[in-house]
């Protein structure tokens, strides 16, 4: 009995250890991924070179099996002093590895063997999701004209019906009249014509010098909605000169650079033009490379660079002014509010007609920030005393753009 | 008599038939493409040149100079940065010292805007280089500004890598004046000393990681 507890204890201690061990197997390769992922993955990757070498197969390629033990946790010192260690700074632009003391022999086989493993995640690309945009009016213009049709044909039985039974009661008829010199058919057209030419005159004469809706075609495909939107840049990394002049600045070259100099492939969801045509969004990275004469093998401006012509989408007339620090800056207007969603936008369309009315109307709407109490809103209002002392004498709870002279005509034609 | 009438109601018929298709012609050349017509073209374009206008005065030989003379400081803004952009200018710029007074609340928050706008793509609001372009790994080794080696960074050398640009961070120059520079500066700074007390006590090899500015030239 007692050899057969002890039996039992035995097998189970050692089913315990090994599960143990097992348990330690599992931890251990999911500790290589964190351990990589904590430690490596801002400069390397396991399939390719990146800042650094690619980690799959790097221990093959190293002088010794153990060469990785001494170089992680030591790399400023052998950098100088082993001929291997050299080499891979000179392949590398002279950039040298941080040095990772904590890192054990263990995590960095860990690290080791799970970028071994490593298997490239083949996902299958997602498309764009496109919906055709259904337009009914074509529908309803056919439907209109059959329409039409079946009541011209109508009156025209009816008439007939009707000569039929006047001549069965023998009243004399007038001779028939032909349906295109018809009067009240006649007049009819010319209502209709008139309507309708009328309607597009206006239409026409009012777009004149308006272009909303206009999306020209730029030197780059720039997908607002890849910056703006899925990468959540900020407007003003770009249009820095919006809180601070008159025009929100177009960026130089240099600021598409600041991201563009690591960023030389797109990784997102494929792009597609409005007609359905895709997009090489790699080649567009290469034509801004060339405006940069920025070489990404060598990573360095090895060509002379040249600006970008963008082609200007929003532009109001020369007889009106516009300011943007002005409204950004001073009125807190955000930028959606004038151009439209611009975060979902591939290509820039212009979102409002930038007519006159359209500016009255939002300075008619549109409440100042008044200083409060809390030292809000903006200190430019605090030369409207009056306006503050009403204000506080709960004469007005707000004041529209229109009581500070908003609309007056020499706030921006002069 | 009955011909004449013919005649004139023909002609009205004719008259709004054109009207329409004038009016028709209008409305398509709103093409999206192009841009439209305008009522008056020099009432409408500026005769005199707007930001961003190609111009073809050198041609002209007239003598037209787009920016200020060098060495040029704006008015109210900081004395020009005197390091060059090398190894012994990263070197010396450990002595330069900030020369703005410690800011204060609404300062301060100007300057956090600042940051958020320009920095923390990449480098994270909190400054540990988890911003949108870093996580995803678009943007390889961003420095997390909480690590030891940047928190002891020198103001000096923090201004001549935001005025230059180091490894893979361009310069800001372009985009912010000395001024907002040292502004925002200093909030990396008040943020670092917020957060280094916190940060000792979660320290491991695992979050050690993230950085890569230690990097050297």
């Amino acid at each position: 009995m007692n050899q057969l507890t002890r039996i039992f204890l035995k097998t189970t201690a050692i089913l315990f250890f090994l599960t143990l061990l097992s348990s330690q197997e599992v931890l251990f390769a999911a500790d290589g991924e964190a351990l990589f992922k904590a430690n490596c993955s801002s400069c390397h990757k396991p399939l390719e070179a990146y800042v650094g070498p690619a980690l799959k197969g790097a221990r093959d390629r190293e002088p010794s099996k153990d060469w990785v033990y001494k170089w992680v946790p030591n790399t400023s010192v052998m950098v100088n002093t082993d001929p291997y260690a050299m080499k891979l700074k000179s392949q590398f632009g002279n950039v040298v590895m941080t040095p990772f003391p904590d890192l054990s022999k263990a995590d960095i086989d860990a690290i080791l063997e799970y970028a071994n493993n490593y298997q490239k995640p083949g996902g299958t690309p997602e498309g764009p999701v496109t919906q055709p945009q259904t337009d009914n009016s074509l529908l309803y213009g056919i439907l209109t004209l059959i329409l039409a049709v079946i009541g011209f044909v109508l009156l025209q039985v009816n008439s007939n019906l009707r000569k039929l039974t006047d001549e069965k009661e023998g009243i004399k008829s007038m001779p028939p009249v032909p349906f295109y010199r018809n009067k009240s058919y006649l007049l009819l057209l010319v209502i209709v014509i008139f309507l309708f030419g009328g309607y597009l005159l206006v239409q026409g004469a009012m777009g004149l010098g308006r272009d909303q809706g206009y999306q020209p075609e730029q030197p780059i495909y720039y997908s607002h909605k890849v910056h703006a939107g899925d990468n959540q840049i900020s407007c003003l990394y770009c249009h820095t000169g919006a809180q601070d002049s008159r025009h929100a600045n177009i960026p130089t070259v240099n600021v598409c650079m600041n991201c563009h100099k690591s960023i030389k492939d797109y990784g997102g969801k494929p792009l597609v033009r409005e007609d359905g045509s895709p997009v090489n969004a790699n080649a567009q990275i290469a034509k801004l490379y060339q405006y940069a004469g920025w070489n990404p093998n060598t990573k360095t401006y090895d060509k002379p660079g040249h600006p970008i012509e963008w082609v200007r989408v929003h532009s109001l007339p020369d007889f009106v002014y516009f300011n943007h620090s002005q409204h950004v800056k001073v009125g807190r207007v955000q930028c959606q509010t004038c151009h439209g969603e611009i975060q979902n936008m591939n290509q820039v369309k212009q979102f409002a007609d930038l007519s006159m009315g359209w500016c009255i109307n939002c300075h008619r709407t549109t409440n100042v920030q008044f200083n409060d109490d809390q030292g809000h809103g903006n200190k430019f209002y605090s030369i409207y005393e009056k306006f503050h002392e009403d204000i506080k004498n709960h004469k007005y709870d707000s004041i529209t753009v229109e009581k500070i002279g908003g609309t007056e005509c020499m706030k921006c034609h002069y | 008599m009955k011909f004449i009438n013919y005649m004139k109601r023909i002609k009205i018929i004719l008259a709004f038939v054109s009207i329409t298709i004038v009016a028709i012609v209008f409305e398509s050349c709103g093409g999206k493409r192009e841009p439209n017509y305008t009522y008056m073209p020099d009432m409408a374009y500026s005769r005199a040149f707007e930001a961003y206008d190609s111009n073809n005065l050198k041609n002209e030989n007239i003598n037209y100079i787009p920016y200020p003379v060098e060495g040029t400081i704006r008015r109210g803004d900081l004395f020009p940065y005197p390091l060059p952009n090398d190894s012994n200018g990263y070197k010396m710029s450990a002595q330069i010292k900030d020369p703005l007074p410690p800011l204060d609340t609404i300062q301060m928050a100007e300057a956090q805007r600042l940051f958020n706008i320009n920095c923390a793509i990449c480098h994270g609001p909190k400054l540990d280089a988890q911003g949108p372009l870093s996580t995803g790994g678009k943007i390889p080794a961003v420095a997390n500004l909480t690590l030891k080696q940047y928190v002891e960074m020198p103001v000096g050398t923090m201004f001549h890598v935001v005025t230059y640009g180091k490894n893979n961070m361009g310069s800001y120059a372009s985009q912010l004046t000395r001024e907002q520079r040292w502004m925002v500066i200093q909030y990396v700074k008040s943020q670092q000393l917020k957060g280094s007390a916190a940060s000792d006590s979660t320290k491991s090899s695992g979050t050690a990681a993230k950085d890569s500015t230690t990097i050297k030239k």
